[in-house]
């Protein structure tokens, strides 16, 4: 890599002098009472509005006790779920008889858009799908130049 | 909040919270945000404030906690709009080793102001330049960190970080010189 240009090196020793001889800013005198007035608000919260680390360990315990449980009784109900799931073989009939009127709304609209396929000439369709990649090309074309002429911080340094 | 505690932390708080203001202020270029900040890092020192009140390190504590807040507070606003506001992210990436600029660097800048105007005048230009560049540079010439340092501390590239340090002290220097309108400040 090349040697950087001396006014590059001269630039840079200079603002280290200007910057870092800087005083600290005084902060606004609000500042104190925000932190504290926030401090006390959540010192104020009851124990189940803070996070589980500054629970009391009370709740704490039986939080994990809970946990386990659920977990244990998770596992134990899946493994007889499925030690009993071909004793059920009959009963499964009753949910599919309910969901063939879901089935057929499915495949009637399924038919319906093959047929429109069919019938409407293919070119028609290219043209379609193309309007609507424009549209939304232009649309984000659009939302990006919002946001660089009216939301974007000034960019004077940029050279 | 015990009323001995609090005493403590108050003044724990008025020995730390410009060098946590201002740090914050730099690095978001923005005063409403700084304080969002600063509030935030005392919060957090608070929680610690039983290790903090006597440790000899707690400025670095509160500093490093502060530079930490303030980008990820950046971020959490950039990353809506990184598409938008960094399509140029990745052509400004290979120019690091661009013709030099046209510059004239004089000795000394603002040497003949006050410490306080002196001190307004980087403010304001340092609100002006824009966030890829600003936090580099607060980084490197405030912080003291290196460029790898800042790099990884920002997940950028260390090309795209040379390059922005030495964009942004090229665009710092004409506002700085010129007084970058700060005066007007100065004088209203």
């Amino acid at each position: 890599m090349s040697e950087r240009p001396e006014s590059e090196q001269k630039l840079e020793k200079l603002m280290s002098q200007t910057l870092r001889g800087l005083a600290p800013r005084r902060a606004p005198g609000t500042l104190e009472a925000r932190v504290i007035d926030e401090l006390q608000r959540r010192a104020a919260l009851p124990w189940w509005h803070v996070g589980f680390a500054r629970w009391p360990a009370a709740p704490r315990a039986a939080f994990v006790v809970v946990c386990a449980a659920l977990i244990a009784a998770t596992i134990l109900g899946g493994a007889s779920a499925l030690v009993g799931m071909r004793s059920l073989n009959e009963a499964a009939a009753l949910p599919l008889s309910l969901l063939h009127p879901i089935l057929t709304v499915f495949s009637s609209a399924g038919g319906i858009a093959a047929l429109l396929v069919r019938v409407i000439p293919p070119l028609w369709l290219y043209g379609a799908l193309g309007f609507g990649i424009v549209l939304y090309v232009a649309l984000f074309g659009l939302g990006a130049a919002a946001y660089r002429m009216l939301y974007r911080p000034s960019s004077a340094g940029d050279l | 909040m015990q009323t001995q505690t609090k005493a403590e932390f108050t003044i724990f708080m008025r020995a730390y919270q410009d060098m946590v203001f201002s740090t914050a202020a730099r690095l978001a270029g923005n005063d409403a945000q700084a304080e969002d900040i600063a509030q935030e890092v005392f919060i957090r020192a608070y929680e610690h404030f039983d290790d903090l009140r006597t440790s000899v390190t707690a400025g670095g504590w509160l500093k490093t906690v502060t530079t930490n807040l303030s980008i990820n507070y950046l971020n959490r606003y950039r990353k809506r709009w990184r598409f938008f506001s960094e399509m140029r992210g990745a052509a400004d990436e290979g120019d690091a080793d661009a013709p030099e600029l046209e510059w004239e660097v004089p000795d000394s800048i603002l040497a003949e102001l006050s410490a306080e105007q002196r001190c307004a005048i980087v403010e304001a230009a340092l609100r002006q330049l824009p966030e890829h560049q600003r936090l580099p540079l607060v980084l490197f010439h405030f912080e003291e960190l290196s460029y790898q340092e800042i790099a990884i501390k920002l997940n950028v590239s260390l090309t795209k970080i040379k390059t922005d340090i030495r964009r942004a002290r090229a665009a710092l220097l004409p506002m700085l010189q010129n007084g970058c309108g700060a005066r007007d400040t100065l004088d209203g």
